[in-house]
């Protein structure tokens, strides 16, 4: 099992009110999976999302990612674990505007002190993968929205994370970028064996995911798991 | 990857970022002209205190400064004439000048005045060129009993060049002598209260009116100030019975300015840095709140905090070091520029003429500049690096 998420609860304040996001959720996320956080707006799917990519930290429960109970750790602590077992896809892209694509691409390998020759090698391959080998060079604000999240997922997967995050990964692409993203992913989650986990209300994401989980509420719906492929 | 995020980031908001720079070359030009001017007041005023008056070294029969004299020259060097000798034998000595200072009355036969005179060897005196003559001619060389009298007294004796006065004194034995002079000249020293008062005398004229054959000290002058030290060492060492006083500390008019002057220019230098400081903290403040989000990705992508202060560190340092090259070359460009308009200042206080601005250019003053500028801009960073590190990354990450 790569996560392991007990009774995990979450609130915070808005102005004078206690909200809570999540509450009472357990989750079990194995090696390899393709899996959909789903649910409507307000429901805590990127705030689950958030807990498990160690940006965030529960008030209640416990999350044990690849064997470590991430939430006896504080979170500035958990910087190291964040660069080597996750990678992240954000729903606005989230690239550095003064670096190119291929740089990038490459923050994560500096991050991680990979030797320069290896580093080039893999970032050129990823760039490769995600068909963006002639876009290298150019900055975000030089590429369309498709070509920002390609650059982006060919940034989360280029340190070999055991788990990539996304949030609405889809969301700001027209269907057929969408659809091509999708079946990026997909192929990556099939040949590299890495651990996709998805916030989501694209139908078009739920219906290719492996397995579904919709929240409600900041709960798991019952019956909490479907497994959709 | 950390310095070339940060460099590209100054070019980011390329308005904010002249504006800034624009500042800190600002503050960098100040500096050097303000410190340009300083050294060169203080080199203009240690030099022409040193090669008009009081010379690099002044020798002295040892118990001169401790003793108190009872009869003028008690403690006046006797054997001058070998005591030069073995003092112009150091080659970085140029001349050595004897002198003797003494005072009394002055009168034009129907209205006296105290003066105070210093006894000098006119040939050596035209050397040191510490005075302007306003009329007539310099001592002359052979005639013992010409002086010239400050503008001052001058006006006050309604003497001019040609007329005679007395002198009277206390003689080295204690008793009183009087002798007549003619004016040769008149001069001023630019200082109104020493020329209301001066008179330049020959100095075998005040050894026959003192009745002595003594001289109070030896003026050293050298060929290069920085030696002052060694030369000082070096004679104390080899020549026994003297004492000596170093220009710094006769010098206490120039040590009056230094101090006046290192306290205005440090007032000033505190103003420009806080100007400094503050403008470069609203840029690196205004840069981290447009890019909160941004912040948020590098650290989910696993950024430490350190990492991501230090790549604001690095910011403040760019725009630290931009400013100060382009400080540094504005600021020598306008230095130049200044030192080539001659540009002529009033007469500071205390003095009759005034002088021209000038900025001196050392290296250690564009130094001084340029690493001012930079540990100015690059402190001024830390607290906003600080506040980007220490951000909630969930916080960050949904900032709009």
């Amino acid at each position: 099992m790569l996560i392991r998420l007990t009774d995990i609860a979450k609130s915070y304040r808005l102005g004078r009110v206690d909200v809570r996001a999540l509450d009472g959720v357990d989750l079990d996320v194995a090696r390899g999976d393709f899996l959909a956080l789903a649910g409507p707006s307000g429901s805590g799917k990127t705030t689950l999302l958030n807990l498990i990519g160690c940006i965030d930290k529960p008030s209640g429960g416990r999350i044990v990612l690849d064997g470590v109970d991430v939430t006896a750790v504080p979170l500035h602590r958990l910087a190291a674990t964040r660069r080597d077992a996750l990678g992240y896809i954000f729903q606005t892209f989230n690239l550095i505007p003064v670096l190119t694509a291929y740089e990038n691409v490459e923050y994560p390998l500096l991050l991680a002190n990979v030797p320069r020759r290896e580093r080039d090698a893999r970032v050129r391959r990823w760039l490769d993968q995600v068909g963006l080998s002639a876009q290298a060079k150019q900055r975000p604000d030089q590429l369309s929205g498709g070509q920002r999240q390609r650059v982006a997922i060919a940034r989360a997967m280029v340190a070999e994370p055991k788990l990539v995050l996304a949030d609405e990964p889809t969301a700001n692409l027209d269907s057929d970028t969408a659809a091509h993203i999708l079946d990026l992913l997909a192929k990556l989650n099939a040949e590299t064996g890495t651990t996709f986990v998805f916030a989501t209300h694209d139908p078009a994401v739920m219906a290719r995911a492996h397995r579904l989980v919709r929240l409600h509420d900041g709960r798991v719906s019952h019956p909490a798991v479907a497994q959709v492929a | 990857m950390t310095a070339r995020i940060a460099f590209r980031n100054v070019f980011r908001n390329r308005r904010r970022s002249a504006i800034t720079l624009l500042v800190i070359v600002f503050g960098a030009v100040g500096l050097i002209l303000f410190g340009g001017y300083k050294q060169q007041t203080f080199r203009g005023l240690r030099e022409s205190t040193i090669r008009s008056r009081v010379g690099h070294l002044q020798v002295y029969k040892r118990g001169f400064a401790t003793n108190e004299a009872k009869k003028p020259l008690d403690y006046g060097l006797d054997n001058v004439a070998a005591l030069r000798r073995a003092i112009e034998s150091d080659k970085r000595v140029k001349m050595t000048a004897a002198q003797v200072t003494l005072m009394g009355l002055v009168s034009n036969g129907e209205k006296s005045e105290t003066f105070l005179a210093t006894a000098v060897e006119p040939a050596k005196e035209k050397q040191m060129n510490g005075y302007r003559l306003t009329g007539g001619s310099d001592l002359p060389d052979n005639e013992p009993d010409a002086v010239i009298l400050g503008r001052g007294l001058a006006a006050s004796m309604h003497a001019k060049p040609g007329d005679y006065l007395t002198l009277m004194t206390t003689t080295s034995t204690g008793s009183l002598n009087a002798t007549d002079v003619r004016v040769a000249g008149i001069f001023m020293s630019g200082v109104k209260e020493f020329d209301d008062r001066s008179v330049k005398m020959s100095l075998s004229g005040a050894q026959q009116l003192l009745q002595t054959k003594k001289v109070e000290r030896l003026i050293v002058m050298l060929n290069e100030t920085d030696d002052t030290a060694a030369v000082r060492a070096d004679l104390a060492r080899r020549i026994p019975g003297i004492e000596m006083k170093d220009w710094s500390e006769l010098a206490t008019f120039y040590h009056q300015v230094v101090l006046l002057y290192n306290g205005i220019f440090g007032f000033l230098g505190l103003i420009v840095s806080a100007i400094v400081v503050f403008s470069v903290a609203n840029t690196i403040l205004m840069s981290i709140f447009e890019r909160t989000r941004e912040i948020g990705t590098l650290m989910a992508m696993g950024t430490t905090r350190a990492r991501v202060a230090r790549m604001f560190l690095a910011e403040g340092l760019v725009i630290g070091v931009l400013g100060a090259i382009a400080g540094v070359v504005g600021g020598a460009l306008l230095a130049n520029a200044i030192n080539h308009g001659h540009i002529m200042l009033p007469p500071p206080p205390g003095y009759t003429v005034g002088y021209p601005l000038r900025m001196l250019l050392s290296p250690s003053i564009l130094i001084t500049a340029a690493f001012i500028s930079i540990v100015t801009a690059t402190v001024s960073s830390i607290v906003p690096a600080l506040k980007a590190s220490r951000m909630k990354i969930v916080d960050a990450l949904g900032h709009i």
